[in-house]
């Protein structure tokens, strides 16, 4: 009987612990309980198995792990970015950003949809956090497009998807924790993440679109007494043209005697400033010269997304690291409150204190993961798991599919720390050994997540947008009409159709690595000298991405598919030494 | 006898949300040193070990030093599915069950350790193997105090779920802010 249990110690760990989590116990503790009472089990039954290798000094190493997890820089960038996002997110960034382009696209069928979706990718790409993008379009949105005639369902579906992009978009912290996990570069992980997520917000709106066509009773234009804007989209055009303009002549005659991606950050900064100084120079002395709507889009657009160029800019240039870019965005974010008139102890106080306790919670799963794991490698369990998965059928292909199910199903109970810090470890050695590439791996798994926090009836979005979405029937301030509730039933409804498509991206991503795996394709470091060929090129190669700070996103390497070096960014990344 | 062992509690979760209070302060020092040095070195290519460490020196007492107050929170995450269905007072035995048998030993052994740990550094005087790094100790000293910290608030919350399914009313704290993550 003593045989048995010792031979089989790692299956009934693995269960047991398993059990032990469902008790409702924090995670944190119950792993670290679970590891230290097999660690017990495990030395004494150490003379009856040789597959267990372990003794009580090896205890002694516990101390040690907690002294790494508390000196890996990578971590450190998870306090970073969450504080960033609850610093943008209490100083009413999402509110803006949703009135003034719901204003901007409304007045076309399924405008105010697509103005969700696109205002959900850049929160994704600023705050990051899903509870808040879910949250702060449910509670501006909804209402709005509930009181202009949008089905309920597809008005929850939209939100409910478009606040769950902050799982992929970087920078996620999914991909921060996975990145550490699969043991690999964060930067790796953003670079590789942006093109799929690219994909997502693409077909999102691609979706909307459809369905404003074939559907247009769902989703009506916002009616003309609804309009703030009354035309001038042309001024918005010529700002952006003679933005672009600055730029490119910044990066041309500007900044010399500066590295090349200096410039490239010093340029694009200097035309959003540009587009902002003009702007305001306009509104305060009445120089007539830009229309209302040409105003209101660049005063609220241009901060946030100079901030996402900077932090993720700056990250995909490779020349800061996702932490030094992290605590730039924090840094940025606080001078953003600050002129924004939002910045106040209370306010600050809140965000520290948020981030403090997520950092504790999440850290603290972490330790107690590694106490389990101590114990699990030591009586050879990751052997075991390796032994399961590689019985799959289907080589990669089986395994990657097994493991979307496993997640998914996962997904749906766990939160993604836990996910992360115990279930992905076990993963890895298989993929590698099966020859599967671990930033995509990486991607995988977390589109697969975002698909799970999506899925009734557990997926967390939905509950963070019940929570806020009208439970019982309510009057319109506006119209004074009575309004029905939000049903459930309706808010699953409308999140079925963008599971869909997220299994459709998934599958994408499976079909096409070359998606996600460009980003090695970063020549490697060139040495200096050669940089004096490069002025010339990387001039020609800025287009690509004043794009990205005058709004149009999803132009950018989403065409390069998988043949194409990542932008044209490669000869100036290749300068940096 | 129960309302001084309550004394007790109290006391403890006192000197707990002291430093959940204030250790979050640190969080904005982690990102102002970080984003300095950030900036230091690619204008002015002066950067140095020190900061870079001082920067996860912050962050390692936060997450150190809340963590007791984060449990004092109930803030620390717990898989629910099942026990949602449970009577609260399940839940309280379940909870006051777990505090003694996971809980408690988890910290008793992580201080003991971590003790001999801080220890040897703090005799040996012993600094970062990087250049110009910082000394070692004070960051092995964080993670002793966290972990005793943690079992101080433990033996708070065992005399607490005690008191509760004695019918002693006690109130929890709310966790508002983190209802945004």
């Amino acid at each position: 009987m003593i045989d048995l249990i010792a031979h089989n110690l790692a299956p009934i760990m693995f269960c047991s612990v398993m059990a032990m989590l469902l008790l409702g116990y924090p995670v944190a503790f119950t792993l670290a309980a679970g590891g230290l009472a097999f660690f017990v089990i495990g030395v004494e039954l150490s003379p009856y198995s040789n597959e267990i290798n372990l003794s009580w000094p090896l205890l002694q190493s516990h101390p040690s792990r907690v002294f790494g997890i508390m000196s890996n820089e990578t971590l450190l960038a998870i306090p970073f970015f969450t504080f960033m996002g609850l610093v943008l997110e209490r100083s009413g960034v999402a509110e803006d950003l949703l009135d003034t382009i719901g204003q901007l696209f409304g007045p076309v069928r399924g405008g105010l949809a697509l103005a969700v979706v696109l205002v959900g990718s850049l929160l994704a790409a600023t705050t990051g956090i899903v509870a808040a993008s879910v949250m702060a379009m449910g509670l501006i949105s909804l209402p709005i497009m509930l009181r202009y005639g949008y089905s309920p369902a597809i008005a929850s579906g939209t939100v409910v998807a478009s606040g769950t992009l902050a799982q992929i978009v970087p920078p996620s912290l999914v991909l921060i924790v996975m990145a550490d996990q699969l043991g690999r570069p964060v930067g790796d992980m953003y670079v590789g993440a942006f093109v799929p997520a690219m994909i997502t917000i693409g077909i999102y709106c691609a979706f909307v679109v459809w369905l404003s066509i074939f559907r247009p009773s769902m989703m009506p234009a916002l009616p003309l007494e609804a309009r703030k804007f009354k035309g001038g989209l042309g001024s918005l055009a010529g700002i952006i043209v003679v933005s672009v303009g600055v730029a490119l002549a910044a990066q041309r005659w500007g900044f010399t005697g500066f590295a090349s991606e200096i410039r490239l950050v010093a340029s694009v900064t200097l035309a959003a400033l540009f587009a902002l100084c003009v702007t305001m120079l306009n509104r305060k002395l009445s120089l007539g010269l830009m229309s209302y709507l040409a105003e209101e889009v660049v005063i609220v657009l241009i901060p946030p997304l100079a901030l996402i160029f900077l932090v993720l800019g700056t990250i995909f240039l490779g020349i800061a690291t996702p932490t030094e870019g992290g605590a730039m965005g924090a840094a940025g974010a606080l001078v953003l409150a600050f002129i924004r008139r939002r910045l106040n102890y209370t306010m600050l106080k809140s965000a520290l204190d948020a981030t403090a306790r997520l950092a504790a919670f999440v850290m603290f799963i972490l330790i107690g993961a590694r106490i389990f794991g101590l114990t699990f490698y030591g009586i050879n369990g990751n052997l075991w798991i390796e032994e399961l998965l590689l019985q799959l059928p289907g080589g990669q292909l089986g395994f990657l599919v097994f493991v979307s199910l496993i997640v998914f199903v996962l997904g749906c109970f766990l939160d993604f720390f836990e996910i992360a810090f115990i279930v992905v470890p076990l993963l890895v050695p298989v993929a590698s050994q099966l020859g599967i590439d671990l930033i995509w791996f990486g991607v995988i798994l977390g589109i697969n997540l975002q698909t799970s926090f999506l899925t009734p009836p557990f997926g967390f979005s939905l509950f963070y947008f019940r929570s806020v979405a009208p439970d019982e029937d309510w009057t319109d301030p506006v119209t004074t009409r009575r309004m029905k509730a939000v049903r459930t039933i309706e808010i699953y409804k409308g999140a079925l159709p963008f599971i869909g498509l997220q299994v459709l991206v998934l599958a994408i991503v499976i079909i096409f690595p070359g998606l996600v795996t460009h980003y090695k394709e970063v020549p490697p470091p060139i040495p200096g000298g050669i940089q004096q060929n490069l002025p010339g090129m990387s001039g020609g190669s800025l287009p690509g991405l004043p794009g990205s700070t005058g709004g149009s996103l999803p132009g950018l390497p989403g065409s390069s598919g998988g043949g194409l070096p990542p932008l044209q960014l490669s000869p100036l990344g290749a300068s940096q030494d | 006898m129960m309302s001084l062992i309550l004394k007790i509690s109290r006391a403890i979760d006192a000197v707990t949300e002291l430093f959940g209070r204030y250790v979050s302060w640190f969080v904005l020092a982690a990102v102002l040193v970080s984003a300095a040095n950030a900036i230091s070195r690619k204008a002015f290519n002066v950067s140095s070990n020190a900061w870079l460490e001082l920067q996860w020196y912050f962050f390692g007492a936060v997450f150190m030093l809340t963590a007791a107050d984060a449990l004092r929170r109930n803030a620390h995450v717990r898989i629910d599915i099942v026990t949602s269905m449970l009577t609260q007072k399940t839940r309280d035995v379940i909870d006051l069950v777990c505090h003694i048998t996971f809980l408690t030993p988890f910290c008793i052994l992580m201080s003991w350790l971590s003790w001999t740990f801080f220890l040897r550094a703090a005799l040996s005087g012993e600094t970062s193997s990087n250049f110009g790094g910082l000394v070692i100790w004070p960051a092995r000293f964080l993670i002793l105090l966290g972990f005793v910290l943690l079992l101080f608030q433990a033996v708070s919350e065992i005399i607490k779920r005690i008191a509760v399914l004695r019918g002693v009313s006690i109130d929890t704290p709310s966790d508002e802010g983190l209802d945004l993550l």
